[in-house]
């Protein structure tokens, strides 16, 4: 299993790659007269050579932590946002609050339950209302 | 003196109405309630409750706007605590305050939180009330180079604000700050990093990274660990012991000093006082050791800078009439709605609202230390719940104070980005508190650094000949050096034993 304290250090020179390769691409300018990809160049500069400086103690100190990455749970809870913002555009948020519930409801729990989804579902409805009556937030409930 | 004491005086008589009091008291308690809602600071309850003041006399209506002002950054602190969901006045909140709560204190951080809220915001007062005229003029001393430095000053704070290694501190700050720079190039009007995206145009929001990176990074780790999480254990230990208390004084009063000065400056100035607060509580504290980790100073000395910044940051809008952030400008439009202009003009024309609305800052301090110590069990009555309940719930949440702030659906998507983003980064141990600091603090810094070196022509003597610009790179040098001599120290062989 991959090292954290490597996996850290290519994550951050992932970002600075990202960032920096990514400025070049509009104009840099010169320091009297800066472009808008000057400061990001530098910023991204900097974080590589941070990223270069994780990589090489990853290699110094042997024996790091080792990197752990669950995908399920997250997975689920990102499937869960997209799915309300998805649903509530195409129907409208009581749906929407009902995907998020029964999709989420999946995540970390041994033993899925439609009953309580139902209840949270109703419950969160009746906050959402009271957000659109009380606080006047525009939310398409229906 | 006497002439000062003689307006304040006339401005409690103003305050202290019956009428006043009663609005004080509804800004105080609305603004708690919607500013614990994950995603709505104070900025996002302000605007939403603006319309309630329209019909109300104009004394009233402001003092019931600072009052909701209020109520919303201590309600954001409550979430920040209670579930590790912050706002940008609540971030540094959640290091020991939800530290605090996962070793079933949260009772205790709460009431730390208001009582050290209370003292930052009395220190402010009176610095409001002595030095409001003649401290506004600060802001003007300060050019672009000099907020430039400031601005590094605060990233040299993440050292010590960050749990983790300083390199890795470092490197968070500056993930914040290059994601600050998507969205358009203000100067230029060049869009970066947006991928055409429209969404993405005005960049991203800030709402959208805390609740990605903290809320939502949060409820995966705790399912990943499958912990049916309580530290609700039946009992509420709420008021500190005497020795716990000691704890709190010094730190809150360092913290109402600190935000005190540092609300004054634009921008940033609040943001920056809490994580400086925090970094002089690592440094100065006798329990500095323990903070990070749920120590009691690392709730106080921040929630009284916090405080102390927000009042503070009231002077240069009523002394000079500059909003020094956006929620001052959602209050300066309050002002000019009622018909009132804030500048230097205010004091003399409108004593009346001027020592009323500083009154009245002090009564709704202890209208929310009254309000919310009883109602902290309340609060705690939220682990309660099972966490397989809460967490769609917070869920919910985060979806309704993302959507809230733009009324736009993509932000949802842009918040779930970043909650992939902190799971990851929970993952590479690498504390996202920096990450905010970064996030908020990189534009403003290209911003004056760009101006910085435009006014210089290109050349960096610019942070070395304006008195105040020396000082501060001095202090980054000297903090530097200081730093360097530690790690050389520590890394020095030790003598063997005989």
């Amino acid at each position: 299993m991959i090292d954290r304290n490597l996996a850290r250090g290519l994550f951050l020179a992932a970002i600075a790659l990202a960032f920096g390769l990514g400025a070049l691409r509009y104009p840099l300018g010169d320091f009297s007269r800066a472009g808008a990809g000057l400061f990001p160049l530098m910023v991204s500069g900097l974080l590589l050579l941070i990223a270069v400086a994780t990589v090489v103690r990853s290699r110094l100190m042997k024996n790091g932590p080792p990197f752990e990455f669950n995908p399920v749970n997250i997975a689920l809870l990102l499937s869960s946002l997209c799915a309300f913002a998805l649903v509530s555009r195409v129907l409208n948020m009581t749906a929407g609050i009902v995907a998020l519930v029964f999709i989420s409801g999946f995540a970390g729990t041994a033993k899925y339950s439609i009953v309580r989804n139902l209840k949270v579902s109703v419950g969160l409805f009746l906050v959402a209302l009271a957000f659109q009556k009380l606080l006047g937030l525009s939310l398409n409930l229906y | 003196m006497m002439d000062l004491l003689h307006n304040l005086a006339f401005g409690f008589s103003h305050a202290l109405t019956m009428q006043n009091l009663l609005f004080c008291a509804i800004g105080c308690t609305v603004g708690t309630l919607v500013g614990l809602l994950p995603g709505l600071g104070p900025l996002a309850t302000i605007s939403l409750l603006l319309p309630l003041t329209y019909s109300i006399p104009t004394n009233g209506a402001l003092i019931m706007l600072a009052g909701i002002y209020y109520g919303a950054q201590y309600g954001d602190s409550v979430s920040a605590i209670t579930m590790k969901i912050p706002h940008a006045s609540s971030i540094v909140a959640c290091i020991d305050g939800y530290q605090m709560t996962l070793k079933g204190k949260t009772g205790l951080a709460l009431f730390t939180a208001g009582v050290s809220s209370f003292i930052g915001g009395t220190v402010a007062i009176v610095v409001l009330t002595f030095l409001a005229p003649s401290l506004g003029e600060v802001a003007f001393l300060f050019g672009p180079a000099d907020y430039c430095a400031l601005m590094l000053v605060g990233f040299v704070c993440v050292s010590f604000v960050t749990t983790g290694s300083l390199l890795n501190g470092m490197a968070m700050c500056l993930i914040g700050v290059l994601l600050g720079q998507i969205g358009t190039d203000v100067n230029s009007g060049v869009p970066r990093y947006t991928w055409d995206l429209p969404m993405l145009a005005d960049g991203v929001g800030l709402v959208s990274v805390a609740l990605g990176c903290f809320g939502i990074a949060e409820i995966t780790k705790n399912l990943d660990s499958r912990e049916e999480r309580s530290p609700f254990n039946g009992t509420i230990h709420l008021m500190p012991t005497w020795a716990e208390f000691k704890r709190i004084i010094p730190s809150a009063l360092r913290g109402s000093v600190i935000g005190s000065f540092l609300g004054i400056l634009p921008g940033g100035g609040p943001v920056i006082a809490q994580f400086a607060a925090y970094a002089v509580d690592k440094k100065v504290s006798k329990y500095r050791d323990e903070i990070g980790s749920g120590a009691i100073e690392g709730v106080a000395g921040q929630a009284a800078a916090d405080e102390a910044a927000a009042r503070t940051s009231f002077i240069p809008l009523m002394s000079i009439g500059i909003p020094e952030n956006a929620v001052m400008a959602l209050m300066m439009a309050a002002f000019v709605i009622k018909g009132i202009q804030p500048g230097p003009n205010m004091i003399a024309g409108h004593p009346d609202m001027f020592w009323g609305l500083v009154a009245s800052m002090w009564v709704g301090n202890c209208f929310l230390l009254i309000l919310n110590v009883p109602l902290v069990r309340y609060w705690l009555s939220v682990f309660k719940i099972p966490y397989g309940v809460l967490f769609p719930s917070i869920l919910f949440f985060c979806c309704v104070g993302t959507y809230s702030v733009n009324n736009n659906l993509d932000d949802i998507f842009v918040t779930a980005a970043f909650g992939l983003g902190g799971y990851l980064f929970s993952r590479l141990d690498m504390d996202a508190a920096p990450l905010m600091l970064g996030f908020i603090l990189g534009p403003m810094l290209e911003e004056n650094f760009r101006r910085a070196m435009l006014l210089s022509r290109g050349s960096f003597s610019a942070f070395v000949t304006r008195p105040i610009s020396a000082t501060l790179i001095g202090l980054i040098a000297v903090f530097i050096v200081w730093q360097l001599a530690a790690f050389l120290l520590k890394a020095r062989p030790q003598p063997q034993p005989v």
